[in-house]
């Protein structure tokens, strides 16, 4: 795709022209013909001042509304702020709390990362993908109501602990939910890997090495597709995740590929840690009481959120309200890789490396704008611009 | 509204069929929300809940577009997009707001960045409530403002025909 | 990769060793703060960090020490595995600049963008300071997470 007259844009606006990709956001992207030259990030679509209103409000309504920041991953949110409200409270959460929370946390990451699938399926043009994805993901959500009773913002953190159990009849749900998801994963896996269609999309594109990948800050499935070793369960084991130890997913190719093999791989992952927590839930209370006022300190929360690290840094004045709630999402760093990585990159691999790094948009919040290095500007959606992929690979026959 | 099993029935059948026929085109926004309440309306379209059998489709335009879906508590960005977006679609035009956001802000009402609702920013018809809602009660708020739209006579007309 | 004894060990080392002042604290077991005695400090500071394979920025935090203070303080969180080393940095509220530290660790272009726009730090050196989560349309030199900023109402 040649242009010289006029500059071309491509704007894309918010959600409506494309379905799977919901989400508002602003990149401004310079090509020369079809190659990428530059990019800038212009977020703020959804930017809705959360950290100012927390200052307002006091630490349980807080709670509600860090799980609002996304709907994708409230739970971890929530299990963020509580952990570190907790440290600061000098409070300690029974163990069976922190188990429930963990068990929720990898049940979400099922979610997000099924969600996910079917998107980036989307944007490459299987939309059947799309559809039997977001079917199979169904069945965690209902077990996921079954316990916590609701589909999204599942709502289980109580400052101090959780406020739903796992009986029997929920524990039968979850397994059987996983029952059913783990062969339907390994077909995920064939497709992913073996689909010629696919293949051209993701194989060899979008490559980012392991030091590019620590020098640009990228974490979650995003950094271990490019072998590094970076994951907070691991590292620096929060909440329950001591006493379930679980294995780093790397992959050293660091391309598109990669970050499909490694969700994929990490679904496995997340279907026996449930499984064994499961097993093993210890007894006891499900809350610990917390005082109304939390003492004068700083603490740092970092979990693993399903896109990679989530920060979370709260102070304390002694009051019933934070003095500062600073919330550090894993989409930030990882765009910032995707804004170096697309240079170089044809405009039609654009969509697909943005997908590559799951990108949450709500908890960043964003746009794509493509200015041509010569001529004036036209202006595309972002549904364009996915076609304008599909229609590039599939002139290209494997 | 609903009063027993049968009017149920029978309404949801007069809809379909007069949707069918009339095809009404959605278009979505999210103007700032956290997603949660998009993933259920995109659920809508997934075979569990399959919005189409109702002869609705979701559609990327809005030049083409009946009836505008929208999420979110208006972020003032959004703000102007969400204004252009109305006034790109043809009358009629109906606007669905789903969502606690979408009604009033929601937990973010208040916020600096925040309108604090569609209906601050352009007219709403139907209010879906919750956070999110499922994607049943966003059917449900979709096909009671379709069913509101329904011209009495052809429904009747419709109705006897579907019984003959 | 340094385990948590060793990360802080090596951080107290190099700030204890630094040719200018420094004040450390351990706030929680597996925290170390770093408070710098001026901003140009900083970035040879983070060089240092980055020489002993501890640079990996998570976070860039800023506070509002209130009007009253006059100062504003900048936290710059590293995070080597398990460890959290915090670079305190304070600055006047009037005037605050910093230098940017996108030359070493490119992914701290967004930390920085989002730090200027919502406390008024000028960053050195930044490349596209244009807002990244502020409106288009949003006034000039108001600071939302300022201490004396007011909500700007409903428009």
């Amino acid at each position: 795709m040649v242009t010289r007259e006029p500059l071309e844009t491509f704007s894309v606006p918010i959600g409506p022209q494309h379905p799977a990709l919901k989400e508002p956001g602003h990149f401004l992207i310079s090509v020369d013909g079809e190659i990428v030259t530059d990019a800038v990030v212009r977020l703020g679509y959804a930017h809705r001042g959360i950290e100012k209103a927390a200052e307002g409000r006091n630490w349980v309504q807080n709670l509600y509304l860090v799980e609002r920041i996304c709907g994708i991953c409230s739970h971890i949110h929530a299990m963020a702020y509580s952990l570190a409200v907790e440290r600061l409270a000098g409070v300690e959460v029974p163990p069976r709390a922190q188990t429930i929370r963990v068990l929720v946390a990898e049940l979400e990451r099922i979610h997000s990362h099924l969600l996910w699938l079917g998107v980036a399926a989307h944007e490459a043009g299987f939309d059947t993908l799309f559809m039997y994805s977001w079917r199979d993901r169904e069945t965690i959500m209902d077990a996921l109501e079954g316990f916590t009773g609701n589909r999204v913002n599942y709502s289980a953190n109580l400052l101090g602990g959780v406020k739903c159990d796992v009986g029997a009849e929920q524990r039968t749900a979850i397994l059987k939910a996983l029952d059913y998801l783990e062969p339907r994963t390994h077909h995920y896996m064939d497709v992913v890997t073996s689909d010629a269609m696919y293949l051209q999309r993701t194989r060899g594109i979008g490559v980012m090495t392991r030091s590019q990948a620590e020098l640009m800050g990228a974490v979650g499935p995003t950094a271990r597709a490019s072998g590094v070793p970076r994951d907070v369960r691991v590292e620096a084991p929060y909440a329950a995740y001591g006493s379930y130890p679980l294995s780093m997913v790397l992959d050293n190719r660091g391309d598109l590929e990669a970050r499909f093999v490694v969700r994929l791989n990490e679904l496995f992952e997340c279907y026996r840690l449930v499984r064994e927590i499961l097993d093993t839930l210890p007894p006891g209370e499900l809350q610990a009481k917390m005082p109304r006022r939390v003492p004068e300190g700083e603490t740092i929360s970092r979990v693993e959120a399903p896109r990679g690290e989530l920060f979370y840094f709260i102070k304390s004045n002694g009051t019933d309200k934070p003095e500062r709630l600073k919330v550090r999402t894993p989409t930030v760093f990882n765009l910032m890789s995707v804004v170096k990585l697309v240079i170089g990159h044809q405009l039609a691999d654009v969509p697909m490396i943005l997908a590559g790094i799951d990108p949450c948009f709500s908890c960043n919040d964003r746009a794509i704008l493509v200015q041509p290095s010569r001529g004036s500007a036209s202006l595309w959606t972002w549904e364009q611009l996915r076609r304008h992929g599909i229609e590039v690979y599939h002139g290209r026959r494997p | 509204m609903q009063t027993n099993g049968n009017s149920w029935q029978t309404a949801l059948s007069r809809l379909k069929t007069w949707a069918r026929v009339n095809s009404p085109w959605l278009v979505h926004f999210n103007s700032g929300s956290c997603n949660g309440c998009d993933i259920e309306i995109l659920a809508t379209l997934t075979p569990r809940y399959d919005l189409e059998r109702f002869g609705v489709k979701l559609k990327g335009s809005p030049r083409h577009a009946d009836v505008l879906v929208c999420t979110g508590p208006v972020t003032r960005q959004a703000r102007d997009r969400l204004v252009r977006i109305y006034q790109q679609m043809h009358e009629p035009k109906f606007v669905v707001a789903v969502g606690s956001c979408a009604l009033s802000g929601g937990a973010f009402r208040g916020c600096y960045n925040v309108m604090g609702g569609i209906d601050q920013v352009i007219p709403v018809n139907a209010y879906v409530p919750g956070c999110p809602p499922r994607p049943e009660a966003i059917i449900d708020g979709v096909v009671k403002l379709l069913g509101s739209l329904m011209p009495p006579k052809s429904a009747a007309a419709e109705a006897e025909h579907a019984h003959a | 990769m340094h385990t948590l004894e060793r990360a802080l060990a090596i951080a107290q080392e190099l700030a204890e060793g630094w040719t200018f002042k420094t004040e450390t604290s351990r706030p929680e077991p597996n925290r170390l703060d770093i408070a710098l005695a001026s901003p140009a400090d900083l970035v040879p500071f983070v060089v240092g960090l980055r020489v002993q394979r501890l640079g990996y920025l998570a976070a860039i935090t800023g506070l509002d020490l209130g009007p009253e203070k006059g100062e504003l303080e900048l936290l710059y969180h590293f995070c080597p595995g398990p460890a959290v080393i915090t670079l305190r940095v304070r600055l006047p509220r009037e005037g605050a600049q910093v230098d940017s530290l996108t030359a070493i660790i490119p992914s701290a272009e967004a930390s920085e963008r989002e730090l200027a726009e919502m406390f008024g730090v000028r960053i050195e050196g930044l490349r596209a300071p244009e807002h990244l989560y502020l409106p288009d349309d949003w006034p000039d030199r108001t600071y939302p997470l300022r201490k004396d900023f007011e909500s700007v109402g409903q428009a």
